[in-house]
């Protein structure tokens, strides 16, 4: 199902109207009412003493229960449908009352939904996502609304943590400079504090100079093809072959070594023009490789 | 237990905290009260096996208790209009939910409150209730 | 130098030996031993490669030696092979011994496999593991691949083509099929083989790769003056080097130069050339090490047998096959007789010294011989008395 599906399916469920439940099993009762304050420590005196229920009990009244079965809900197709499109997780992002009046022991209450809106997909924290939004009023024996309720919930595809990847590099203190630009989509040459030498790949002392103090360069992410490679046999860990890797000039003066990427396996050739790219391998480590320029 | 009258109210006013310890008893025994018998609030096993590190407070309590700790400060005659909750960390069994609330606006017959419920892991639930005060 | 080579010994060269690796490093040195007409007990000297996983110890026990008064080991993969012969001929050299094995032993097709990616290789906290991690988070990470990449860049300076690759296959598996010891034996191939063997990884094919092996070769070094009085005509040690260059890498050195040569086996030339006053002409014969066939083009070219580019040419019309300007690897070298390393090439070098190769070249004085290349490495001038 396309997200173009599931934004139809919302517009047929919001145009079934509101579906009206069946009234509540019990109606509104000290005993559960007595209950439900002591749970809740709520001392007030008002509710028992007036044979009133506490308004934001509203919901309470028409509880499915343990093994009461469900009224139907313009809601369930819904759900069930964004549950198979993959946006499995749920979590309830909104919740808004409105009590028209207070409630008496002795009414029965039923309750009528309309679904409302269906939004997305969004990128939200907990992965992408929609927000489906219904409406539920209760009504009293008259047909007259009591309350209302607003309910908003994130329906998302769980985040799939990603399999590690196996090729790691080692990083140290002379290189973590590197590893750190590459995570901010930079790519850092190491630049010696003292002569201004550049080097890839770095290292603690300067071989010019001897000094210790090594600074860095961004580079301008611009290279060309110095060597490169199509890797076919034997399979590599975490690779798909086969997969070109290039020793790439930089116009700074260095080389580094990358994948190229975004590029058939046949154009690539000695001389061909670069760009850098970042890419995530797993949640943690991102490779700077590198594509074709646009020319 | 005595009703603020209206001019015991102000925007600006300050609601006392509530704060409560959730105990596993209290979050069971509100599930229940609320007739709310989804596992994850009385189930502790349950609770991981769905990535929950314990049992939580379930959103009908939430809603009850965002209504008793205003008529906790305002009294058992204030009628209680609109509650509007915007629903944020779980309130795990084992932590403690705090609420703060402070009074933002009134108009000729409404106060609105807004109020913060917090646990050890962030905002709760943050949002408006709106009241009313018996004419004095 | 003083020193001479002995003795040589070896064990059968196969993909599955079926023995443990020091048994099959003690098989070859008690070969070495009997061929040399010395005792277990007349050895004070053993080394070997880093690589290697018998420790000297280990195999002097298992063999029966007395007290070692010489230990050593060489580094950098198979560049390390002549480097064993040159720290064992400057123990003998400098008394520090008397008799030392230098061997090298490996169930390298059944056991554990260089061609196979070491995802682990990339990840330790060595200068080596922080020089892989340069090259392995891409993928680069097998000895054919870090040798493609200088064989593009070769091929796109100097013209040579994966043909002219093919034709030091072609030599080699010619002489591997005329030696009994070898694993190809009498499995000659053609260029259009060649051609259609697979890819391993562009630009090399299958048949540019040496093979894997098990196997173990030991060779006995000692004193010049006292190998003339043992079984075999010494094979003397005119002159031995290890190289590495400036700038150098483990087997990735992109960085330093123009990729197109191998300044390391230059470095090793020029010690050889200088410590043994010869030159190219004086060599009848050379065991170039083939692990990758394009290095052997870049060898004749660093070792001065041609100027640089001209390899290709010097290759042509069997070149450096048996009766050709210098046969190179009379043996069938590690891609026709078997990959121990380089140290069967040594084993080939000694054979032809004494004039008892089943390949024997005509009129062997000096042959020439290198270790493993792209590594820091190390070559030996081997000279009949």
């Amino acid at each position: 199902m396309t997200s173009d599906e599931l934004l139809e399916l919302a517009d047929k469920q919001i145009a079934m109207g509101e579906l009206r439940g069946s009234p509540s099993d019990d109606p509104v009762n000290a005993p559960m009412i007595r209950h439900w304050l002591d749970a809740m420590g709520n001392r007030n005196p008002l509710f028992l003493d007036k044979g009133l229920a506490p308004p934001s009990m509203a919901q309470v009244w028409t509880m499915s229960g343990v093994k009461r079965g469900k009224d139907p809900s313009p809601v369930d197709d819904l759900l069930k449908a964004l549950d198979a499109h993959g946006y499995t997780g749920v979590v309830a992002t909104n919740c808004e009352h409105t009590y028209h009046r207070y409630v008496r022991v002795g009414e029965r209450l039923t309750p009528g939904t309309r679904f409302t809106s269906l939004a997305g997909p969004k990128k939200t924290a907990m992965g992408e996502g929609y927000f489906a939004t219904w409406n539920v009023t209760w009504y009293d024996e008259d047909s007259e609304p009591v309350a209302e309720m607003m309910f908003r919930v994130l329906k998302f595809r769980p985040r799939v943590r990603r399999e590690p990847y196996p090729l790691k590099p080692a990083v140290n203190r002379d290189t973590a400079f590197f590893w750190e630009g590459v995570r901010q989509g930079e790519l850092r040459i190491q630049r010696c504090s003292s002569c201004g030498s550049l080097r890839h790949p770095p290292g603690p002392v300067c071989p010019s100079c001897h000094s210790t103090e090594q600074g860095y360069v961004v580079a301008c992410g611009e290279g060309t093809v110095y060597s490169y490679v199509v890797h076919h046999h034997p399979p590599v860990p975490g690779k798909e072959t086969p997969f070109v890797v290039a020793v790439v000039e930089l116009p700074e003066g260095v080389r580094i070594v990358g994948n190229i990427v975004d590029c058939p396996v046949e154009a690539v050739g000695i001389g061909m023009s670069l760009r850098v790219t970042y890419r995530p391998m797993d949640d943690e480590l991102i490779l700077p490789m590198w594509a074709p320029r646009e020319t | 237990m005595r009703t603020l009258t209206d001019d015991e109210v102000a925007i600006g006013s300050v609601l006392p905290e509530l704060s409560i310890e959730l105990t596993p008893t209290v979050v069971v025994s509100t599930a229940l009260a609320t007739m709310d018998f989804t596992p994850v609030h009385h189930d502790v096993e349950g609770a991981r096996a769905q990535g929950s590190k314990d049992i939580f407070l379930n959103i009908l309590t939430t809603m009850g208790l965002v209504e008793r700790y205003v008529t906790d400060w305002a009294g058992p005659e204030a009628v209680i209009r609109r509650i509007n909750v915007k629903l944020g960390v779980p309130a795990y069994a084992g932590d403690r939910l705090s609420f703060n609330g402070t009074i933002v606006s009134r108009s000729e017959t409404d106060y609105t409150v807004e109020v913060r419920g917090k646990v050890s892991l962030g905002d709760h639930a943050t949002g408006t209730v709106t009241f009313s005060l018996p004419e004095s | 130098m003083e020193a001479a080579i002995a003795g040589i010994g070896a064990t059968e060269f196969s993909k599955e030996s079926g023995r443990s690796e020091l048994r099959l490093a003690a098989e070859a040195v008690l070969a070495a031993l009997a061929d040399a007409g010395l005792d277990p007990s007349d050895v004070d000297g053993m080394v070997t490669f880093t690589q290697d996983s018998n420790q000297e110890i280990s195999v002097a026990k298992e063999i029966g030696a007395g007290d070692l008064t010489f230990f050593s080991r060489v580094h950098y993969g198979g560049g390390a092979a002549c480097g064993t012969v040159m720290h064992a001929a400057m123990a003998v050299a400098t008394g520090m011994a008397d008799t030392v094995v230098c061997y090298r032993a490996f169930n390298e097709r059944s056991g554990r496999r260089f061609g196979q990616p070491d995802a682990r290789l990339g990840g330790e906290p060595s200068s080596q593991g922080l020089e892989m991690s340069w090259h392995v988070p891409y993928g680069l990470m097998t000895p054919a691949a870090w040798v493609a990449m200088f064989a593009q860049r070769y091929m796109h300076t100097t013209g040579a083509t994966s043909e002219d690759f093919g034709r030091v296959a072609v030599a080699m598996r010619r002489h591997a099929s005329t030696n009994p010891a070898a694993w190809f034996h009498q499995r000659p191939i053609t260029l259009a083989e060649h051609q259609e063997s697979r890819w391993i990884v562009e630009p090399l094919h299958l048949l540019d790769c040496c093979q894997e092996s098990d196997g173990a070769v030991a060779v006995v070094v000692t004193t010049a003056e006292r190998a003339r009085d043992l079984r075999q005509a010494p094979a003397l040690i005119t002159a031995a080097a290890q190289g590495a260059g400036a700038g150098q890498m483990m087997m990735t050195s992109y960085y330093r130069d123009g990729m197109d040569g191998l300044p390391e086996i230059s470095v090793v030339g020029r010690r050889l050339w200088e410590m043994s006053g010869l030159g190219p002409s004086d060599i009848q014969t050379a065991i170039l090490y083939d692990h990758f066939t394009p290095f052997v083009l870049m060898q004749l070219e660093e070792l001065g047998f041609c100027g640089r580019g001209e390899a290709r040419s010097y290759i042509q019309d069997g070149g450096i096959e048996l009766g050709g300007r210098l046969p190179v690897n009379p043996h069938g070298g590690q891609l026709g007789e078997a990959y121990i390393h380089g140290m069967n090439g040594i084993a080939e070098a000694v054979r032809q010294v004494r004039g008892s190769s089943v390949n024997q070249v005509p009129g062997v004085h000096n042959v020439l011989v290198t270790a493993g290349t792209g590594v820091p490495t190390s070559g030996l001038i081997l000279s009949a008395a």
